[in-house]
């Protein structure tokens, strides 16, 4: 029953979207917005196995090394500014700097530095999506208990321990939201890479539809985009719920308490 | 309770002293000139610098703790405990004086020395299971793997909590998690064990069988226990000595030895003529404390 439920819970509301967008569409449809069986018949004539292969999977791989790195400069740096007070009071002000600065208008800059290959485009993602893992990692260094670091300090626990046993799953919980924000920003950076320059790729497909005025095409890749969307959150949700179940089960008894 | 403005000292008390230090002013702890004390702790000072000026927790604390005793510091609220046990422990630097264990100074948390800290909640590591949280410090000390699970073994049997090494902590009741907590300091095997008031969180009941637990414990494994607390007849139950502090700026207001039997029972004890006696003292001394009564006045005036 239970399953029966969570299922209709989660598929309720985009069926009754689609039965908007259909009613919607009823009658004489826009140009511009096709009927759904349109637009799911566009979908599978679409994305067929080559454009897998060649325009989302190379999309997928750059998004999959943005996320990646972003996780590990965010984690290693939040670490390291986090411990350290000199270190932050060094790097904070020039990191507000940086982190204002979008990282799409360094694009064309990009493009001449580190030249218009997946490089360029990785590095757009990371530039992006490393802030909110640093600074909730920063942060989640910074509100460690301070009775769990004395116990930790009267046991004598050496660096790589206190590491890996006390600071790092002290801060993961603020750690996993932070890369939760960073993963949409991936996503979305990860598209508007691909519009500059390039020659394959999710964004790239998505901007050649609009020009050659293929709107269904176009609806179709914007409808992947948004299952890719999904999925990367699910995805996150399974690890989430695997990193930090002594977290969620913490809360309830606190909650229950 | 009888009014606290009885005498300061109670003539059946015969052990109570207080020694004078050389100056003639502080009055100071039991110590041991012959032979070598386990922890030694001389003319401790600590003052907090803040921004509303500087705030004198700690005047001066002078006593030794031989090895293998089980001795109680008791004193009234705000009076410098937690941090007279944070120095001792090295997790912080006292401002003057100092804290020597086997004649070594402490200047951070030595290896023969383990806390059991008064919120358990927050010292035992969440994300780890019970059995990994006892398991982590032998870990850290590079004991290998076998050595390691029959350590662990025998602490959680020694605490009565054989059944739950899977448990996360916080699935266990407050009274478990801080014997999860006493199994962790055990299986480390220290010489010292500093207790901060580890009962004051868990009920009545719950705190009678964990203090026969600790006395249990101390005796089999015949480890030096410094026992913080603010309850009078947990301190007269457990010790075999009390050390009274005064109000802060702590200083120590009596050292007294307590003379029952080395087999304490929760009734038998308790109900005994002698216990009363010692906890009417104490009682008397800690109320003193609180008016703000100071040992060196007396000790100036003789």
């Amino acid at each position: 029953m239970t399953y029966i439920r969570s299922f209709l819970n989660i598929v309720a509301l985009p069926l009754i979207l689609l039965f908007i967008w259909f009613l919607a569409t009823l009658g004489e449809a826009s140009f511009f917005v096709p009927t759904p069986q349109l637009l799911v018949e566009t979908f599978i004539n679409t994305w067929t196995a080559e454009r897998f292969a060649g325009d989302v999977f190379p999309s997928l791989g750059r998004l999959m090394v943005g996320i990646a790195l972003s996780i590990v400069i965010g984690i290693v740096g939040g670490l390291l500014i986090g411990s350290f007070r000199w270190l932050r009071a060094l790097l904070e002000p020039t990191l507000e700097f940086f982190r204002a600065i979008p990282p799409t208008v360094l694009i064309p800059v990009l493009m001449l530095l580190v030249g218009i290959g997946d490089e360029m485009k990785v590095s757009v993602i990371v530039l992006g999506a490393v802030w909110p893992i640093l600074l909730n990692t920063i942060e989640g260094v910074r509100s460690m208990d301070e009775v769990l670091a004395d116990t930790s300090r009267t046991y004598g626990m050496n660096k790589v321990n206190t590491v890996r046993y006390l600071i790092l799953p002290s801060a993961m919980p603020q750690i996993m939201a932070g890369i939760r924000q960073s993963l949409s920003i991936a996503l979305i950076l990860m598209v508007i890479s691909e519009m500059f320059a390039s020659t394959e790729g999710l964004g790239f497909t998505i901007v050649q539809f609009q020009r050659s005025f293929a709107i269904p095409e176009m609806w179709s890749g914007i409808v992947l985009l948004g299952l890719i969307g999904v999925v990367l959150s699910f995805i996150f949700q399974l690890a989430e719920r695997w990193i930090l179940g002594w977290y969620h089960g913490l809360r309830e008894i606190e909650q229950s308490a | 309770m009888t009014s606290a403005h009885s005498q300061p000292t109670n003539p059946v008390i015969s052990q109570s002293s207080i020694q004078d230090t050389p100056d003639g002013r502080i009055p100071v702890g039991r110590t041991m000139p012959d032979e070598q004390p386990m922890l030694s702790v001389q003319n401790l000072k600590k003052v907090y610098h803040t921004d509303g000026g500087d705030i004198e927790a700690v005047r001066n604390l002078t006593f030794d703790l031989p090895k293998g005793q089980l001795a109680c510091l008791v004193g009234p609220s705000g009076s410098g405990k937690t941090t007279l046990l944070k120095c001792i422990s090295g997790l912080m630097a006292p401002s003057a004086g100092e804290v020597t264990l086997h004649g070594q100074k402490v200047t951070g948390p030595p290896k023969s020395m383990a806390v059991v800290f008064q919120e358990y909640g927050r010292s035992l590591f969440p994300w780890l299971r019970v059995a990994e949280n006892v398991e982590l410090p032998l870990k850290n000390q590079g004991m290998d793997k076998s050595a390691r699970k029959d350590a662990v073994e025998q602490a959680l049997e020694a605490v009565g909590l054989a059944h739950v090494p899977k448990s996360y902590p916080w699935q266990l009741s407050g009274g478990m998690q801080q014997r999860v907590a006493i199994a962790r300091a055990v299986a480390y095997q220290p010489e010292v064990l500093l207790m901060d008031e580890p009962f004051a969180a868990v009920d009545a009941q719950t705190r009678a069988d964990l203090e026969d637990l600790v006395r249990g414990i101390w005796k089999k494994l015949g480890v030096s226990v410094l026992f913080v607390t603010h309850d009078i007849d947990e301190s007269v139950y457990l010790g075999e000595r009390v050390i009274i502090l005064s109000s802060s700026p702590t200083i120590i207001q009596e050292d007294v030895l307590v003379d029952l039997p080395a087999d304490r029972d929760q009734l038998e004890t308790r109900s005994s003529q002698r216990f009363a006696e010692l906890r009417h003292h104490v009682y008397e001394q800690i109320q003193l404390a609180k008016k703000g009564f100071r040992p060196e006045d007396a000790v100036a005036m003789k």
